[in-house]
């Protein structure tokens, strides 16, 4: 028996999906058989009706009333064919159309509306996509992986050559090795000498990388062997700008270091990492690394490596093949590696590596735009509502000719959506408009920011979200759309649905919307406050007026302390003698630099602190005389270098006041002796200077130890100048100064200290807006949507109100209770806002800088931001209240 | 629009319609009038729920169409019962009795 109706019923359905096929390929016959059909019974029952005595009109007629809606039925009788889909479909489309050109300011304004929603959304999808979902643009490019050494004083180092070989040869879950590091050079031979960003890689660097050259080739292994010529690859970027992208580059010789460099290839134009190089050479190139004293010296750990997974190795896999050869290293030369110093080596994939920085801004932004894209989708449910309302009649009559209410929503719904597809497109064009914004804003962050385009995958994006949002915006209206016949025809236009539902449901979506947008306005606000303390920290140096600019010794000319130490001393007196010029100094770099500081560990006399281990850690910086008063550190102890700390006179130091404070606390440190990496030499403190912020403002500062530049020569110098006029002024006559010292010498990256500063705190400021920006624009929408809660409120409530005045309320009393009533959902959304506030921005807290993300002055200005536009949004349609006339009030119903 | 309640008219139409077809094919008209008859007027088919009926039991697989001629030589469809179809009638039909036997005995006795 069971079986029986199993398969009469599996039967029906094969039969059922073959009529539905026949129904679908036979459209139109199955209409005209349907009419067909239809018009035989009215003329059968008209004849019938003849033969009854009935006149031919009569009979005609008595026949149709006895019929019913043909339509209906009609309708009917299709809905049993299954194919109504497809086809109300296109009438729905048709309708909607239609309907949303009828009313162009409705239409307008919610894609407006909804456009600035996607658009937002598509452009930090298009950030996120570009940046963090994307494999990288290098082949093979997600088994990249960076590796790292460390130690319990050292979070990360690089690698000495020693070291690249014995992992090359010890490890066994890495293809390949490659070395890097990158060095400024002079490169001659193009209009004037320029100082080129030079990175200095082994053979293999591209073809582990995945990169095939524009032009050319790159490095093959003999281009590496000791004795082989010099040789080049260009990147792109430095061939279009810096030699015209001259067609012919391929074979051109420039001189470097002394000696002839033949170009052999250009690069693609790709994202560089990990530095912006102008050109590429082989380590056999470099003077530096060729050098037989850095090779050997197993401490140099100046270089970066990167490999390439195995094809069936893990991570975590190649990350204890790493710690099993650190420990081999370690047995093999426990001088290097001291027990009891946490030495280990470990390895990160790559593309984690260059997006580390951009990850929770990016995220923050994304969750902000959901955020706003939700108080958007609110706003338009709510004005479709209000529509809606306008469009009873409409529906009824739709519902009295035979529409379903299925269909009836399909409608709504297809109509939303249509709307939300229009607002996608105009949001395509903003979030494209704003496109070279957010790359320039991404690049702070992360070396990717070139990928961002607007390409496939976000065009899908932002269909889907468009479709989605007006699925979710359309759905609520739709579902509440419940026309009741009678009452809608009868008092054609009246209020015919009963408005108490949907003001429910309008006020549920204020309390949403308050909810949300307080959620927002709390995160812009602690960012905005976090900026603010940014901007009022002091970072133990002055910026006003001082010029800073890098002067990079030719590695080679000025091999030998002797030469650098001549040219900073003739080049420091040419630029004192400036007449603008009020202190100049010299140094390896400067605070908020990107070049950063040595670092390393000393050893103070005195101080039992004994093992490798324990040693403490501390940035070194070789400076110039008066460094410290052009870029405005004071001396708190002794007295600053001068000319007399030459390499004849007994070497010394200057301490930062807190390095001096953790070793010798109260007392006096001048005259006390450190000792710099190595140990052996004995160097004596003779002043103290106040603490600088050198990694960022907000960065607490790094113990820090000057040591003057005639004991400790440089060659990679950055010189300040402070200047008594408009900094900028002075560019000219220092390039002036520094040709005549030696006119193939590059000056260059001239920026004020003003700039520096500004440009550390781009990051935060930048976000801090785009987010102070999507929470006005929640604000608007919000405020938006309470008045036209309040609106309509009043609108359904005018007979009341007429009655109430004509009781004798006052027209205070009665917009006074109308606001209150619509500040409920706005009190509640406060309530909730601040519990959703107090559980996000936990997320923040490491965006946040000296305010905790619960600080309550914020949330109490948000608050009472939001109350107020609330107030301000609800008085201009309560207002309309007084207006209303109580006699033509109760006339209208 | 009450479901439960159309759906048991419904079922009670489609049960007629496909009795009365089991007497031969006929056209849409042709039902109606044969039920309005047969029940000695006292059903009257309303044509808004026929024809809907009709296509869904073609739907089903339950009857079948046909185009061909009236007796007054007009163009109509006509339906007849299909194998399906006169299972189903089978079915109802034995439903129907239990239903109505059940009904009559609580009429009679309570």
């Amino acid at each position: 028996m069971r079986r029986a109706r199993t398969a009469a019923s599996a039967w029906a359905a094969v039969h059922c999906g073959w009529m539905r096929l026949r129904a679908m390929l036979r459209r139109r016959r199955l209409e005209e058989q349907l009419d067909q059909e239809l018009r035989f019974h009215l003329e059968m029952a008209t004849e019938q009706n003849l033969e009854r005595g009935m006149g031919p009109e009569q009979a005609r007629r008595a026949a149709l009333r006895s019929f019913g809606g043909v339509a209906k039925i009609k309708e009917e009788c299709r809905d049993s064919w299954g194919v109504q889909h497809a086809d109300a479909l296109r009438q729905d489309l048709r309708q909607g159309a239609r309907g949303l050109l009828r009313n162009p300011g409705f239409t307008a304004v919610i894609g407006l509306t909804l456009a600035l929603g996607i658009g937002a959304n598509t452009a930090i999808f298009s950030l996120i996509h570009g940046v963090l979902l994307r494999s990288l643009p290098y082949g093979g490019g997600d088994r990249l992986v960076r590796l790292y050494q460390s130690s319990t004083q050292f979070e990360q180092f690089g690698f000495s050559v020693q070291e690249v070989q014995d992992y090359r040869e010890l490890n066994r879950t890495l293809d390949e090795l490659v070395e890097y590091h990158t060095m400024w050079f002079v490169l001659l031979g193009g209009e004037e000498p320029r100082r080129v960003q030079t990175g200095v890689v082994s053979a293999n660097f591209f073809a582990v990388l995945g990169v095939r050259p524009l032009l050319g080739r790159t490095f093959l292994p003999h281009d590496e062997a000791p004795q082989a010529e010099a040789v080049l690859v260009l990147s792109h970027g430095f061939w279009v700008s810096g030699l015209g992208a001259d067609p012919e580059v391929v074979g051109r010789r420039f001189e470097m270091n002394d000696r002839p460099h033949r170009v052999i290839g250009v690069l693609p134009p790709l994202p560089q990492y990990p530095d912006p190089n102008d050109v590429y050479m082989p380590t056999s190139a470099c003077p530096f690394r060729s050098a037989p004293g850095l090779v050997a010296n197993r401490a140099a750990r100046l270089m970066s490596v990167f490999g390439r997974l195995k094809t069936h190795a893990t991570v975590e896999q190649a990350r204890t093949d790493l710690q099993q050869v650190s420990r081999q290293l370690q047995q093999a030369h426990a001088g290097f590696y001291p027990a009891g110093s946490g030495y280990t080596s470990t390895l990160e994939p790559l593309r984690d590596e260059l997006v580390q920085g951009a990850r929770p801004t990016f995220f923050m932004l994304l969750a902000a735009v959901g955020l706003v894209l939700l108080i958007a989708c609110a706003n338009v449910a709510n004005l479709t509502l209000a529509r809606l309302i306008r469009r009873e009649h409409e529906l009824a009559l739709r519902s009295a000719l035979g529409a379903t209410r299925s269909r009836l929503v399909r409608q709504l719904l297809t109509e939303s959506t249509l709307l939300a597809l229009l607002g996608g497109v105009a949001g395509l064009l903003f979030a494209y408009i704003g496109l070279d914004l957010l790359v320039a804003f991404a690049a702070r962050f992360t070396p990717r920011a070139a990928e961002i385009a607007i390409d496939g995958w976000v065009l899908l994006f932002s269909l889907v979200l468009s479709i989605g949002s007006g699925l979710a915006f359309g759905l609520a209206p739709a579902l509440s759309a419940r026309p009741d016949l009678r009452a809608a025809l009868q008092e054609s236009g009246g209020p015919a649905l009963s408005g108490a539902g949907r003001l429910r449901l309008r006020r549920l979506l204020v309390v949403t919307q308050v909810t949300v947008a307080f959620v927002l306005l709390v995160a812009a606000g602690l960012l905005m406050r976090s900026l603010l303390e940014l901007q009022q920290v002091d970072p133990g140096f002055q910026v006003e007026r001082i010029l800073t600019m890098r002067v990079d010794l030719n590695f080679t000319r000025y091999r030998g302390s002797a030469l650098s130490r001549e040219f900073h001393r003739h080049l420091l007196q040419q630029l004192e003698s400036l007449p603008d010029a009020l202190a100049v100094g010299a140094a390896g770099t400067f605070p908020l630099n990107e070049v950063t500081p040595g670092r390393g560990t000393y050893e103070v006399e005195g101080d039992p602190l004994g093992a490798d281990a324990a040693r403490p850690v501390a940035d070194f910086q070789s400076v110039s005389p008066d460094y410290f008063r052009a870029i405005g550190v004071p001396i708190r102890r002794g007295r600053f270098f001068t000319d007399r700390d030459r390499p004849d006179a007994p070497a010394v130091a200057i301490v930062s006041s807190s390095l001096a404070r953790r070793h010798w606390g109260d007392k006096d440190p001048i005259g006390r002796r450190i000792a710099l990496d190595g140990g052996g030499a004995w160097v004596m403190v003779v002043g103290v200077v106040g603490d600088v912020r050198q990694y960022g403002l907000d960065q607490q500062a790094a113990d820090g130890i000057y040591l003057p530049i005639f004991q400790a020569p440089l060659l990679a110098t950055t010189y300040l100048v402070r200047s008594r006029v408009e900094p900028a002024r002075l560019i000219a006559q220092i390039k002036e100064a520094v040709y005549q010292l030696d006119p193939t010498q590059p000056v260059d990256h001239f920026r004020t200290l003003e700039q520096v500063r500004h440009n550390a705190l781009a990051p935060p400021r930048l976000t801090t807006l785009l987010l102070g920006l999507f929470a006005a624009v929640a604000l608007a929408l919000t405020a938006a949507g309470i008045a036209g809660v309040i609106a309509f409120s009043v609108s359904q409530r005018t007979r009341e109100i007429g009655i109430r005045m004509a009781l004798g309320a006052t027209q205070g009393q009665v917009v006074t209770q109308e606001l209150r009533r619509s500040m409920a959902p706005v009190l509640l959304g406060l309530g909730l806002g601040s519990a959703g506030a107090i559980a996000v921005s936990r997320l923040l807290a490491g965006l946040l800088y000296g305010i905790p993300p619960t600080d309550p002055t914020t949330y109490l200005l948000v608050a009472l931001l939001i109350a107020a536009v609330a107030t301000g949004a609800g008085l201009i349609p309560a207002y309309r209240l007084t207006a209303i006339d109580p006699l033509n009030a109760l006339r209208r119903n | 629009m009450g479901e439960s309640k159309s759906d048991l008219l419904q079922g009670t139409l489609d049960m007629l319609i496909l009795r009365t077809l089991q007497t031969g094919p006929m056209h849409g008209w042709g039902i109606s009038q044969r039920i309005q008859q047969v029940s000695g007027d006292v059903l009257q088919v309303n044509q808004g729920s026929l024809y809907p009926s009709l296509h869904r039991l073609e739907q089903q697989g339950w009857i079948a169409a046909q185009w061909g001629v009236s007796d007054n030589n007009r163009r109509a469809k006509y339906y007849r019962l299909t194998k399906a179809g006169r299972r189903q009638l089978v079915e109802q039909i034995a439903n129907w009795d239990r239903l109505s036997a059940a009904v009559a005995r609580i009429l009679q006795t309570a």
